[in-house]
């Protein structure tokens, strides 16, 4: 019976996950409690909350995991660095002083910020807490576990099988060969964020065809095995910190978008890199497919486990479940390095004799939305506010009504993925409201889809293949009945999908009343449900973020708890 | 935020820190990474002035390959 605190840092989305005699109490991202989005700092705010969730001092803690080796990553980077030297002269300053002036003594600093004896403070593998952190949340008791980012301390691939309370690692592809680092860098090449805009160059691939297969053919081969290798005068993201490609790229496929120029898919241009969209999105699921398989064939397993940050391709997931030749697929919803946290600490937790958990049957598991709290900011302000008792009756009548609605309410969600704690609500019908919604409230570009929430017990009226193991987390997508798109206007995309969310009692217990009241109304227990975040915000935490958010975006109604606050100063 | 905490004493961080050294020789001696001493060496030197100017940050897109 052990307490472990699993904790990941310092690269993108710090978290802190905690596991008590097997279970988990608490799994928190840094940027819901510090704003700012992707915090990558050492999560100390995550990791108070985290403790105090769980009425624990840091005293009580079994062990402190940190989710990777920063002896084998300081390794890789000089390795790194010198094989290409001279050209990571520029860089070798800056790297070698990242991680020999901070970076290294990352299990000390975490023994300073909780004052725990340094013995206790313990790592462990980049991919193996990943690995973990899928399939010890799984339902599956024997399983492939595939984990795919752009690196951890060597490997950027692996291969695993998962047996009870065993992991064991069947295979690697290593750094620089990176199927992550082949995405995010025609996500820089495609004009958006690294490690944001992934999700856009998903999204945007729908309204393209891929015929750039061939040519990227060239930038990543991929073998009959299911191995892959990057071409790498392609890539410069082993000398260059900045844009990951090189000037062959732009040689091979034309000049790279700008940055932040608004996006005109009628025009031919961006026609063009909506077309290098759907190409790279091919690529990769066809890479991903060939390594399922080679899973497959290592392990025997029916079911796979997938994890890291390629793991939250949703479209390629779904190819996976459908193609791959797995009955079952399970993406737990943190799949990125916020997800090594959780893993870090399941595999503390078991190190110390604990069973493994129960499978995860919800993502709210971060800190609750405080009520009372929202009462007396919505007084304090001046907020048309009341309270009622039958929240999800009325929020299912607002909803039916055209408003547009957020909601916090319980703990918010562990992951990038509004479940239902922390969501923007909407009709799904009509394709409008997409535009309404995207335009004035989260401000994005016009061509990203939103995802619709419907009761588990009524999805598959709706959607091919759902409910499964990732509907509940919205790890994958399901095809929309084609009877049935004309009434899901607002959340069917371009190509007929969607990324579903199957609710139940157990995952969202507010957000499946508000379905059931909504089913009675409209007779379609289904809404829109997109996350409760402005426009390069992480996702609102607490009932002030919530009141914050209100307050600054046009939203109708906001719900906290059982407080109802409406547009319009109180009377 | 962390909650305000007695401040661990000096003997205290000093054994960290030499637990860390103790543990990046060990494993840069049991991976047969012997030629990447004389560079630690430097390199740790150059850390340690780091260590006591406040050390450094750098946030880009790609940081993760190299830093």
């Amino acid at each position: 019976m052990a307490a472990v605190l699993g904790v990941s840092a310092l690269y993108h989305d710090a978290a802190a996950a905690l596991v008590v005699d097997g279970r988990i109490v608490a799994a928190i991202q840094e940027e819901r409690l510090s704003r700012i989005k992707n915090d990558a700092s050492l999560p100390a705010r995550a990791m108070q909350a985290c403790l105090d969730l769980a009425g624990l001092e840091p005293g009580a803690l079994d062990a402190v995991v940190f989710y990777e080796n920063p002896y084998v990553k300081l390794e890789r980077v000089l390795v790194s660095l010198l094989r290409v030297f001279p050209r990571s002269l520029r860089q070798f300053p800056r790297a070698v002083g990242a991680q020999l002036g901070s970076k290294l003594w990352v299990l000390d600093q975490l023994a300073d910020l909780l004052d725990v004896p340094r013995r206790k403070i313990e790592h462990a593998e980049h991919h193996r807490s990943h690995a973990a952190s899928a399939f010890f949340t799984s339902p599956f008791e024997h399983a492939a576990v595939l984990v795919v980012d752009a690196v951890g301390e060597h490997a950027s691939t692996s291969i695993w099988r998962g047996q009870g309370r065993e992991l064991g690692c069947l295979g690697t592809i290593e750094f620089p060969h990176s199927l992550g680092m082949f995405y995010a860098a025609m996500t820089a090449y495609l004009g958006f964020e690294v490690n944001e805009g992934e999700y856009k160059v998903m999204g945007l691939a729908a309204f393209g065809q891929p015929r750039f297969v061939e040519a990227l053919a060239r930038v990543i081969q991929l073998a009959e095995d299911g191995s892959f290798a990057l071409h790498l005068p392609y890539f410069a993201h082993m000398s260059d910190s900045e844009l990951g490609f090189g000037p062959a790229l732009d040689a091979l496929l034309g000049p790279r978008r700008p940055p932040a120029r608004p996006w005109d898919l009628s025009a031919e241009t961006d026609r063009r890199y909506a077309d290098i969209a759907a190409s790279v999105q091919a690529v990769t699921e066809q890479a991903l497919l060939g390594l399922a398989r080679r899973a497959q064939a290592l392990t025997g397993a029916r079911t796979l486990c997938l994890a890291g940050g390629v793991a939250l391709n949703a479209v390629a997931n779904a190819r996976l479940l459908a193609e791959a030749g797995f009955e079952r697929v399970y993406v737990q919803p943190a799949a990125g390095d916020a997800g090594g946290a959780l893993g870090a600490a399941i595999l503390g937790a078991l190190a110390h004799g604990d069973e493994r958990p129960a499978a995860m049957q919800t993502a709210a598991l971060g800190e609750a939305a405080d009520a009372a709290r929202a009462r007396a900011l919505a007084q304090e302000l001046g907020l048309r506010w009341h309270v009622v008792d039958d929240v999800p009756a009325e929020l299912a009548q607002r909803l039916a009504a055209g408003k547009i609605a957020a909601l916090a309410t319980g703990r918010f969600e562990w992951g990038p993925r509004a479940l239902g704690q922390r969501s923007i609500l909407a009709a799904p019908g009509q394709p409008e409201m997409r535009e309404r919604i995207n335009r004035v409230v989260k401000e994005r570009e016009l061509f990203r889809p939103f995802a619709p929430s419907v009761l588990a017990e009524r999805a598959d009226i709706y959607f091919e293949a759902a409910p499964s193991d990732m509907t509940p987390f919205m790890t994958t997508v399901c095809h929309v009945r084609p009877e049935r798109r004309d009434e899901l206007g607002a959340v069917t995309h371009v190509d007929g999908s969607a990324r579903v969310q199957t609710v139940t009692a157990d995952s969202a217990p507010v957000l499946h009343a508000v379905l059931e009241d909504i089913e009675k109304q409209t007779g379609m227990p289904v809404v829109l449900n997109t996350s409760l975040n402005g426009r390069g915000e992480p996702i609102c935490g607490s009932a002030d973020d919530a009141i914050g958010f209100f307050i600054g975006h046009p939203v109708d109604v906001l719900v906290v708890g059982d407080v109802i606050i409406e547009k319009g100063r109180s009377a | 935020m962390m909650r305000a905490r007695k401040r661990r004493s000096l003997g205290q961080r000093l054994w960290s820190r030499l637990v860390t050294l103790g543990q990046l020789l060990g494993h840069f001696a049991s991976r047969q990474r012997f030629f990447l001493a004389p560079l630690l060496l430097v390199l740790l030197l150059a850390a340690i002035l780091l260590v006591l100017t406040g050390g450094l940050s750098y946030v880009a897109p790609f940081v993760y390959t190299l830093f």
